[in-house]
This record gives C-alpha cells, sequence and structure tokens, in this order.
C-alpha cells in the first residue's frame, strides 16, 4: 500500500508545496525490481562496491548518503552504462532491464522510511505513540507531543527504516548531539535536570525535564553531571508485543508532514 | 536602570510566554518587535551604555548565519533567548553567550529574500516565508505547529516582512512591488492560522479608489507590504506604507491617482477595514514605496497636543500626519529633490514638469533606491528628534512599454541607474518632529549603498550602521561619533538592543553574522 495515501488527505492540504517538492526529489523504488537488482548487484558489483552495498575494497558504500555520489536514475543508468570517466568505474555490458533492476536496487537501499513499504496498521500504530509506547511524552508530531526528544513530524522522509527500528531498540553508544542528558547543581543551589541542548567551555543551554529553557555559564555552575545514556528508551521490542511494535513502526515510517529537524 | 532581572541569579526561563500587554508595554530588557514597540519609535530606555559608558562596548559574541549574506533580520529577544531570521530558517540563540539552541528550516529551499525577522507571541514563533506563507513554530523547540498561505507563491508573491501581533492576530503582508501583482495586508488568527480579514491595496469595481485606475490597469496595479507597519492600541488602528504602482516607471498604461499605492492607510486592526488614508506620491512613476516605517508620536504641533504619525518618505519629503484623521499637517524636503517644488495644502506634491521617465533618460533626484528606505528611523524622547538615513544623490530613469506577464515575471516598464554627475551618498540626519528643520547629520563617508538603520537609548545615543560595515553609536544631541566597530560585512540590518541578567547587549545582524555588543568587563 501506498504509504503517502494513508496520511490524511487534510493535514497535507497546508504542506502540498513541500510535500510536491520533497516527491519530485524522492524516487520510490519498486521492491520486485529492487529484489531482482539486488541478486545482480551482489553478482555484478561487489567487486569493487561492497556486498549488500556496503563498502567495497575499490569503492564506495552506494547507500550512502555522500553528495559525490550520482543520485537520480538517468546519472545512475549512465553510470552503469557507459562507467565513470577518470575513475575506475568502468561500463557495463549489462542489458537495459537489468541496469534498470540494479538502479531501483541501489535507490532501495538510500530510500527513507517513507519511500518502502512497511507492514503493519499505521491507526493502531498511532494509538501505541499516544497510550503504550509513551513516545508522545517527548516526542512532537505535527504541534502535539512533548518537546525533549526531537520532532518526529518528518521522521519517515529523514531516516531509514532500520535507522528508526533501532533508534527503538538499540542503546546508542554516546547521546545524540542535542540531546546529551545533564544533571546540574548551580551555585546558587538550583537542580537543572534535562538534555543540554549545546554546550562548550563556558556556557550551556538546557532544556529541562519541566520542558523550560536554562541558560548557564559555567561560572554559575558548582556540579556538572553528563548521563552516558541518551534519555530514549531501547525497550521498546520488548514492552510492546510483536504486532504493536510493528505497528508503531508503521506508523513512525508514514510521517511525512513539516516540523523542526530532529 | 529598569533592568527586572537581577545580576548573577539564576532565573528558570519559563519558554517565551509573550503576552498583549507585554506586547503593549514590553520590559525594555526584551525586544518584542520589528521596531521596539507599537509605536515604531526604536528607542529603548535601557542606559547602562551610554555616552559616558560606549567607549567601552565591546563584542561580547558573534554568531555565523550558515550561508547567509545581507541578513535585514531583527533579533528578536524574549526573556534571554534571541530569535533570528533568514529565508526559511529561524534561530533560536542563548543572547548572552549567542550559542545556538534549536534551528528551523522550511522546505522547500524557494530562495526568495530578504526576511527581516520574526514575531513571538504567547509560546509561538511566527515567520513569513519565501513561499507566501505564515508559519508557526513552538518558541521551546523551533517545531512547526502550522503553516497558513497568505498568498500564490506561482503567482510570485513572497512575504519578507516582519509579522505584527495584535490581540491574538498575527498581522502580515506581501512582497513583491515589481511583477504587477496587487499587495494585500491580512490578519491571522495566532492560535490557529486561521484568516480572519484581509484588506486589499487596490481597491476593485464598485470601492472607493477604484477610479483612480484606468481601465483595467487595477488589476496589475502592484501596492505592496513588504515591511512591517506600526500600531495605536488607543485608536486601535494600524498604520502600513503601500509599495508603488505597477508598471513602475511607466505611468501612460494606468491613468489616474493609482490608489492606494504610495499611500500611508489607517486600518482598522479588527477588522482590516479601512479608516483613513493620505497618498505621498500620487500616480507615481519613480518607484517611491511610501512602505517607510510609519513613527507615531504625541507632541505639541502648533500649540496643541496631537496624536502624530511621522514619516521620512522615499520621495524625499518629511511627512507629518493626523493619525486621528490622516490630516496633513507637515512636509518639508529632507534632499536636494528636482521632481517637486514643493506641496500643496493638503500635502500633495507640486510636480515639476518633465522630470519623469524617458526613452533617452531622465534626471531624477532622489533616486528610485530612495531618499530613504526600509532602514528605521528613531525618535529620541529625550530631543524630540526624528533621526533617520538620508540617500543624497540622482538616478537617470527610463521609460519602455511592458507587458504583463503572469508567474512573478518583472513588469517595471523599464528602471534606472545612478546618475554619474551626483552618485549617491548616505547620511544620518536629524529633524525637528514638528518643523522638519535639520538639526545635524552625520555623512557615512564612502557608504552608497543602503539598508542599515538606527536606534535610539536613553543612554542618549543613536547607533546606526552602514555599508561599510561600522557600526556607530552617535551622540543623540550632537552627531558626534563617540565609537565604533567594523563588523566586516556591510550592514543591512536594524540595530536593537535588550538586557540579561543585568548586562546590556545592543545587538544587530552584519552581513552574514548576527553581532552583540556590551560594555567590557562586565558579564
Amino acid at each position: 500500500m501506498n504509504c503517502r495515501r494513508a496520511l490524511p488527505v487534510l493535514a497535507l492540504l497546508p504542506f502540498l508545496l513541500p510535500a510536491q517538492s520533497r516527491e519530485q526529489r524522492r524516487v520510490r523504488p519498486n521492491p520486485v525490481e529492487a529484489r531482482a537488482g539486488h541478486l545482480l548487484y551482489n553478482r555484478s558489483c561487489t567487486m569493487c562496491h561492497g556486498l549488500d552495498g556496503a563498502a567495497g575494497d575499490r569503492a564506495p558504500a552506494l547507500g550512502a548518503q555522500r553528495r559525490y555520489l550520482r543520485a537520480s536514475t538517468p546519472d545512475l543508468i549512465d553510470a552503469i552504462r557507459n562507467g565513470i570517466k577518470g575513475t575506475n568505474m568502468p561500463s557495463s555490458p549489462l542489458g537495459d532491464s537489468d541496469i534498470n533492476k540494479i538502479v531501483a536496487y541501489i535507490h532501495s537501499l538510500r530510500a527513507t522510511a517513507a519511500d518502502v513499504e512497511v507492514p503493519g496498521d499505521a491507526s493502531a500504530g498511532e494509538a501505541v505513540f499516544h497510550g503504550k509506547g509513551d513516545c508522545i511524552k517527548c516526542h512532537m508530531i505535527r504541534g502535539l507531543g512533548g518537546i525533549l526528544g526531537p520532532d518526529l513530524s518528518n521522521i519517515g522522509a529523514q531516516r531509514k527504516l532500520d535507522d528508526i527500528r533501532a533508534a527503538l531498540t538499540v542503546s546508542k553508544p554516546v547521546p545524540a548531539r542535542g540531546y546529551q542528558p545533564v544533571n546540574i547543581v548551580t551555585k546558587a543551589g538550583s537542580r537543572i535536570e534535562g538534555v543540554a541542548k549545546n554546550e562548550n567551555n563556558f556556557s550551556i543551554q538546557v532544556l529541562g525535564r519541566d520542558e523550560k529553557l536554562h541558560l548557564i555559564l559555567h561560572d554559575e555552575i558548582r556540579e556538572l553531571q553528563h548521563e552516558g545514556k541518551s534519555l530514549m528508551p531501547t525497550d521498546a521490542a520488548k514492552r510492546l508485543s510483536p504486532d504493536e511494535f510493528q505497528n508503531l513502526l508503521a506508523f513512525l515510517a508514514r510521517q511525512t508532514g513539516s516540523g523542526a529537524q530532529p | 536602570m529598569k533592568l527586572s532581572l537581577v545580576a548573577f541569579t539564576l532565573v528558570a526561563l519559563a519558554p517565551a510566554q509573550v503576552s498583549y500587554e507585554q506586547l503593549l508595554a514590553p520590559d525594555p530588557a526584551n525586544w518584542l518587535h520589528y521596531s521596539g514597540q507599537y509605536h515604531a519609535r526604536r528607542h529603548s530606555e535601557l542606559q547602562q551604555v551610554s555616552t559616558e559608558t560606549v567607549k567601552d562596548l565591546v563584542p561580547a559574541w558573534i554568531f555565523h548565519v550558515p550561508n547567509s549574506r545581507r541578513l535585514e533580520s531583527v533579533p528578536i529577544v524574549v526573556d534571554g533567548v534571541m530569535y533570528v531570521s533568514y529565508p526559511n530558517f529561524v534561530y533560536a540563540l542563548d543572547a548572552r553567550t549567542g550559542r545556538q539552541i534549536w534551528e528551523y528550516q522550511r522546505e522547500p529551499a524557494l530562495q526568495k529574500g530578504p526576511n527581516r525577522g520574526v514575531a513571538v507571541y504567547g509560546n509561538k514563533v511566527y515567520m513569513g516565508t519565501p513561499d507566501a506563507h505564515l508559519v508557526a513554530l513552538d518558541a521551546r523547540n523551533g517545531s512547526e505547529l502550522w503553516a497558513t498561505k497568505i498568498a500564490e507563491a506561482r503567482e510570485g508573491y513572497w512575504s519578507p516582512g516582519a509579522p505584527l501581533v495584535i490581540k491574538g492576530k498575527v498581522i502580515q503582508g506581501i512582497a513583491p512591488g515589481e511583477h504587477g501583482l496587487n499587495g494585500i495586508l491580512a490578519a491571522f488568527d495566532a492560535e490557529t492560522g486561521e484568516r480572519l480579514w484581509r484588506w486589499n491595496a487596490i481597491p476593485g469595481p464598485g470601492e472607493p479608489g477604484h477610479e483612480t485606475w484606468a481601465g483595467d490597469s487595477w488589476k496589475t496595479g502592484g501596492g505592496n507590504t513588504w515591511l512591517t507597519g506600526s500600531y495605536d492600541p488607543e485608536l486601535n488602528l494600524i498604520y502600513q506604507g503601500v509599495g508603488n504602482p505597477a508598471p513602475d516607471f511607466d505611468g501612460d498604461v494606468r491613468k489616474g491617482d493609482n490608489l492606494y499605492t504610495e499611500s500611508m492607510v489607517a486600518l482598522d486592526a479588527d477588522t482590516g477595514k479601512l479608516k483613513w488614508h493620505f497618498q505621498f506620491t500620487p500616480h507615481d512613476v519613480h518607484d517611491w514605496d511610501a512602505v517607510e516605517i510609519p513613527v507615531l508620536v504625541n507632541a505639541p504641533f502648533n500649540g496643541q497636543p496631537r496624536k502624530l504619525l511621522l514619516q521620512a518618505n522615499r520621495n524625499g519629503f518629511y511627512y507629518v500626519l493626523d493619525r486621528v484623521t490622516g490630516e496633513f499637517l507637515h512636509g518639508s524636503p529632507f534632499v536636494k529633490l528636482n521632481w517637486a517644488s514643493g506641496l500643496t495644502k493638503a500635502g500633495r506634491p507640486i510636480r515639476v514638469p518633465g522630470i519623469e521617465p524617458s526613452l533617452k533618460g531622465t534626471k531624477t533626484c532622489p533616486a528610485t533606491s530612495g531618499a530613504t528606505n526600509w532602514m528605521s528611523p528613531a525618535v529620541n524622547p529625550a530631543t524630540g528628534w526624528f533621526y533617520f538615513v538620508a540617500q543624497e544623490g540622482c538616478g537617470i530613469n527610463t521609460k519602455s512599454r511592458d507587458t504583463f506577464r503572469p508567474g512573478g515575471n518583472p513588469f517595471m516598464g523599464t528602471g534606472y541607474v545612478e546618475s554619474p554627475e551626483e552618485p549617491w551618498q548616505m547620511y544620518v540626519r536629524a529633524l525637528d518632529i514638528a518643523t522638519g528643520k535639520l538639526q545635524w547629520e552625520y555623512k557615512q563617508v564612502n557608504s552608497r549603498r543602503y539598508g542599515a538603520g538606527l536606534l535610539s537609548t536613553a543612554g542618549g545615543l543613536i547607533f546606526a550602521g552602514d555599508d561599510q560595515g561600522f557600526l556607530t553609536a552617535l551622540d543623540a544631541r550632537t552627531g558626534q561619533a563617540l565609537w565604533h566597530f567594523n563588523t566586516g560585512e556591510q550592514i543591512s540590518g536594524q540595530p536593537m538592543t535588550y538586557a540579561f541578567h543585568g548586562q546590556q547587549y545592543v545587538g544587530i545582524a552584519a552581513g552574514s553574522n548576527v553581532v552583540a555588543f556590551r560594555l567590557h568587563g562586565r558579564q
């Protein structure tokens, strides 16, 4: 099913223009072609590029978001058919149909969650987001929710599905920038717990758990403790049933509206 | 001094809670409006930085706005948080350190500019966009809460001005003036973004003023609202300057006075209904937009206390109007001009024949770039003078027949160049409010590109930017330069001031940076 059509049309209306522009930039790979392309890719391309889109010994990972990598379908077809001058990329003897399948696979490597088919019931996932998952306590979607975590209004267009799944289940070794949990005791005796939106040697800007901003100079601080772990829980797969977890993924993957950059 | 925050006590900041009462009477520690307050006098009661102490003013921090140039955003400061904008971008900064708290980016990245700043009301930050929308952000984290269309971007409209918030309504205008697109001013519900009223700058068939347009010329008449107006809460009137008629330089195809282009209009803030209008340049053929900031003062005029509206107009005349009725009270030239020999008793220009654009080019003073422009003026209550930036010099104006093409294409009837005989030169000038008599002037040597405006403070200072990149503090009484700093890039923004933790700051968007200054040795 086409995820975009699942979004309420009214909610999209104010953002019609941006949505169209994003649509023009994004390529939605055909899943059947992409699967066929995957086999062809692993047969033909992995001598230099790595297996399954990973980086190889002689050429870059084609799933990576690098600016110099060719992005559009015609550019990719041209690179495969004719090679890239001045590099080791040779021209390929493959026919048009096979080249198209490989291109579909490369697009699928780069696709964000909104570009791929995510099974599950998105509206049931929305209920999980608001209820059992407790996501809304820290995350905002289209103006509703908490602010300690990133705004997720556009998360389906910004992150790959695997990244969203990992965020829900795998602890990061280091909290993301702008979301570093800190505990502060000021010289004046105030206690502040929250996340550091920014910090350097001289000042720290903290969004408290009370959702208020605290702008503090280091000179004003008695104790400053950086927590090693993000506030983001990673036990979603344990706390939720498999269906609830999948529905939540389906809901998040469909979030392609406007919102602040996470 | 009136600092409300005690030095060095840590204050837990409520996220940008700006009420209408605060907008009516802002704490001097905050800078809540594009022009400082509703009356647009651009005067601050802060006086830590004064004629005595300004010699110790040093940069506190610099915030670089990535990929930007010629920033025109006036920073808004609420309880130690500064909000600055660039087309499609808003940055929330720690106003004491310049450190970023959050960043908002709007897609699509239509890059039409400039953007002159945001407004903050309640917990929301409002901004006009290059695709002619008004967006509302959560002031705490920059999340977009809603976006509402002001006008059709595909027709060529955009919205560069800083919003004006009045009693739960966000008032926003549009640009451009050069594409034959008719202007509007609109009010939106601050909570939901729903449009509450819309005023059309070009009257349609059956409306008063429509008769001032020949034939169908009103359909592409222009008259835009690209700079923020002012507001009188007692009269409940919004004062909005309206831009040029289109095509700019070819008046033959739009015979008549062309209302309400080149006018000051007073609109009821609740309904958007026109209360009165005054047209500075009827049937303008020089692109002298009348959008310059209308400054509201209460002062004696001919011995009587009056509610006045002051404007230094791009056409070269300084005007004093009665802002209750729109009555013309005074007008006098503030630069050398050759297009009018004076004003009638009603304030209508007495035109000099032959000074209009021509095929070969006609020397016109002031130039189309204007005797003044969007650079903000200021009024200092201690001196009672009106301060503004003037441009001396002339232009050569040409004319040809243009065809309107929809979709945001220029519809100008040709253009202008700088006169080689009388090149442009910028000045800061102080005028007596009632008579327009020059009190002093400060020549900004080598500055001939406009955009940088003024700030007045109770410290007896006038801060002025210039095209050489200098921010300069002038003695408000004498015009003597007491302090200067080279920001390194042409300044096109307007200085402002705020305080936090007992320290006064002076802030300005300069080139691609926001720079804040404070007195040395204080933190």
